[in-house]
């Protein structure tokens, strides 16, 4: 939003310009402080946005510009950066079996546990909707886990629920399905940490609630006079109406969960273990540059995952117009 | 109107102007004083690994510093080993380490020659007492002829058992013997215990039990300037030996992986443990109050009469380069170093110590005095220490034990191991 209102003085001030050199020039002589006027009131728009600007520069583009450079060098903290070109990109793609492993299960991660989140919430949130009596406690009991699930409290008290012999493991062998722990087994950690990551679904539940409280009633009912039943209302009414609400919210459902770390972090005890199943791409790049020292890789390793992201979000916003429905849209 | 608008442009620029600058203030430092001077009021920043029953210790020592020296006051903060060298890699490239660290002996090296710790040779032998350190402890902090770190400890490889599991699996305490013997009596105990626990893990897991073999095949795992002491073929040949012990003899990875950050040893689960001998009080601290006591014997043999193992530092004290305060900070960690005091309140904690005034002054329990025995009993297959590890031995030590619990898990073949490994060594040693 900042940007924008940059953008309108610099053009407010081109304009003034372009107009005081060419016809508007007796307007301009009419008011001859006018032109002095528009330079201090955009010196006085820069100057309150200097602490902005400030931060803009300092905490994000400069150290964004600096690690894109740094991606491009052998760097170990100590010593200063030595440029090795795109070695780092090659290694990544050649010879780091880690790295591979890592993108692929980070991919499964977001792939599948955000769709998943994304229909439970939705579930959930419909439900609430309809029963009004006690939703207000409901809604805030599901909500709970959004607000203490990114805690440290929270990751641990799922490691020992999935251990050997904790109450996961109990309750299914009580079922007669024997499946040990989990947070120690390469083929269900992954899954534990996709349930973990649905579990969360709270925020992604009250958007969703909102939205459906913004369908007008009428609808339905009209649907429901035409004969449709819920499973058609729910096609025809609800999805097409609520779509705008689920593109926000698999957008940033999916960019969340590119970044997942803390979770991972604190369930293997921070080495992406067992055999490298929780090492996600975040938790990959902070080792890398911050145990191993190797800051020109680990910056290498931001800018795919920012690129692969952007990737990502671009084809979304490409889709939009075939699925999703503004309303006053006439398609 | 007019002058309003200049006036508050003029005050937004300066609000502006200030916030900017105000993060690049200070960043000057202080001429030091030749002398200490006991009535300068200082402040230290001191920072550790380990525990809580540490810290304790170290309060106790601080507050026994003080009594000498009260007008410095020392902060003391303390991490686990991980993330204590992440912050402390963030402090380096900042340029605002602690005054004051407690170091290991895989980062000297590194820290050391990017000038990040204080030359320590003017302080020796006047505000650090040399006399009770013998010369072999002083070498060991020497890089590149610069002594930048003092040994508080020794620690030497050994193998703890545990006796209470031993008895219950039926089976006698391991009596020596080459590594297979080794791994037939750890699948012996594995039988005894019928499934409750195991006689140990896939020691071809740790980067020390290879060191080990190839220091005794007149080896060493990398020379001073990097080179690494074996090939391909020799590293593939180690992980092979350990095929049996990952096949049903050791215990299963993903117990292992269940009970971290604690391990197989420390939660009864697995009978035998090679590691440094300095161990023992985490180990008895973690297994409860039911055991009293732990086997503490020599590493099995790989040539007869070799000179496999050697002392290390369990850790070193130094100081950082920039500090304000070298004089205080050089007599903090004498103080830490050498005192009776802090031999009596650490004993063995930080590994058997170093200074001989402190080990004289250090109350040995059963255990500690056990660890000394030990060192003693070895003295045959002590030979000279290696060199101060290579810039980024920490990371391939990591790597080293992250492929052993891939090979654990099946979910890499012994030859991918190597090619891993030989990729990552590629990458650290050419950094």
């Amino acid at each position: 939003m900042t940007t924008t209102s940059t953008r309108v003085i610099v053009t407010g001030q081109k304009s003034s310009r372009r107009s005081l050199l060419r016809k508007e020039r007796p307007e301009n002589l009419s008011r001859p402080g006018q032109r002095a006027r528009v330079r201090k009131e955009t010196l006085a728009g820069y100057g309150f946005l200097v602490p902005w600007l400030v931060g803009f520069f300092g905490l994000t583009i400069i150290p964004m510009a600096y690690s894109l450079y740094l991606s491009f060098t052998s760097y170990n903290i100590f010593s200063p950066p030595k440029w090795i070109g795109l070695d780092n990109y090659v290694r990544m793609f050649t010879s780091d079996p880690a790295f591979i492993q890592s993108a692929q299960i980070t991919l499964i991660y977001v792939l599948v546990g955000t769709p998943i989140t994304l229909i439970a919430a939705l579930v959930v949130a419909m439900l609430l909707n309809y029963r009004d009596k006690g939703a207000g406690f409901f809604r805030s009991a599901f909500y709970a886990p959004s607000l203490i699930g990114g805690s440290v409290s929270v990751a641990i008290v799922w490691r020992a629920m999935f251990s050997a012999d904790g109450p996961v493991d109990n309750s299914l062998s009580f079922f007669g399905i024997d499946l040990g722990g989990w947070v120690g087994n390469p083929d269900l950690v992954l899954p534990m940490m996709i349930l973990l990551s649905v579990w969360m679904f709270g925020a992604t539940m009250v958007i969703f609630l909102a939205g459906l409280k913004q369908i007008p009633k009428e609808l339905y009912e009209a649907a429901e006079m035409d004969g449709a039943g819920p499973w058609h209302r729910f096609r025809a009414v609800t999805i097409p109406l609520l779509s705008p609400v689920i593109f926000f919210n698999l957008l940033l459902g999916l960019i969340g969960a590119f970044q997942v770390f803390a979770s991972a972090y604190i369930i293997s005890n921070g080495s992406g273990g067992p055999a490298g199943m929780t090492n996600f791409i975040t938790l990959y790049l902070y080792k890398r540059g911050f145990s191993d020292g190797q800051m020109g890789y680990a910056s290498a390793i931001a800018w795919v995952l920012l690129i692969v992201v952007a990737i990502i979000a671009f084809v979304l916003f490409r889709t939009q117009k075939s699925w999703v429905h503004y309303s006053g849209d006439n398609r | 109107m007019f002058n309003r608008k200049r006036a508050l442009a003029a005050v937004a620029i300066a609000t502006g102007a200030a916030i900017a600058l105000a993060g690049c203030a200070g960043g000057s430092t202080a001429e030091p004083a030749a002398t200490f001077d006991p009535d300068e009021e200082v402040t230290l920043d001191l920072a550790f690994w380990g525990n809580d029953v540490r810290a304790e210790l170290y309060n106790e020592a601080i507050a026994a510093f003080n009594e000498e020296y009260p007008n410095i006051t020392v902060n003391a903060t303390f991490l686990a080993f991980p993330e204590f060298w992440e912050k402390r890699q963030t402090e380096a490239a900042g340029g605002n380490l602690p005054d004051v660290m407690q170091f290991d002996y895989s980062y000297l090296r590194q820290y050391s020659e990017n000038g990040l710790l204080l030359d320590l040779d003017p302080y020796l032998g006047e505000i650090i007492e040399t006399d009770p350190l013998p010369q072999n402890i002083l070498d060991i902090g020497v890089v590149g002829g610069v002594t930048t770190g003092i040994a508080t400890s020794t620690n030497a490889w050994g193998m703890f058992t545990n006796p209470v599991l031993l008895e219950q699996a039926g089976v006698e305490e391991f009596e020596g013997g080459s590594w297979e013997d080794y791994t037939d009596w750890m699948g012996e105990v594995t039988d005894g215990a019928g499934g409750a626990f195991w006689g140990g893990g896939d020691y071809t897991g740790r980067i020390q039990n290879f060191e080990v073999q190839l220091r005794a095949e007149g080896s060493y795992l990398f020379s001073e300037d990097g080179e690494p002491g074996f090939d391909e073929e020799r590293l593939a040949e180690f992980w092979e030996s350990g095929a049996p012990i990952r096949d049903g003899i050791g215990i299963p990875q993903q117990r292992v992986e269940e009970v971290a950050p604690k391990g197989g040893f420390d939660s009864a689960l697995t009978a035998s443990e090679l590691t440094w001998d300095n161990f023992g009080a985490g180990y008895l601290a973690g297994l409860g109050e039911s055991y009293t006591e732990l086997g503490l014997i020599a590493p099995p043999i790989t040539e007869e009469g070799a000179k496999d193992l050697y002392l290390k530092p369990s850790m070193l004290h130094t100081i950082s380069a920039n500090t304000d305060h070298p004089e205080a900070a050089a007599t903090l960690v004498n103080f830490l170093v050498n005192s009776p005091e802090s031999g009596e309140i650490f004993g063995t904690n930080r590994g058997l110590p170093a200074s001989e005034t402190a080990l004289a002054a250090a109350e040995l329990d059963p255990l500690s005095q056990q660890v000394k025995d030990y060192e003693a009993s070895i003295a045959d297959r002590l030979g000279d220490a290696p060199p101060v590890p290579i810039v980024g031995y920490g990371t391939l030590e990591e790597k080293f034990r992250q492929l052993g619990t891939e090979l654990g898990f099946g979910t890499v073949t012994v030859d991918d191991a190597v090619a891993q490994f030989f990729a990552e060594m590629d990458v650290v040693l050419n950094q």
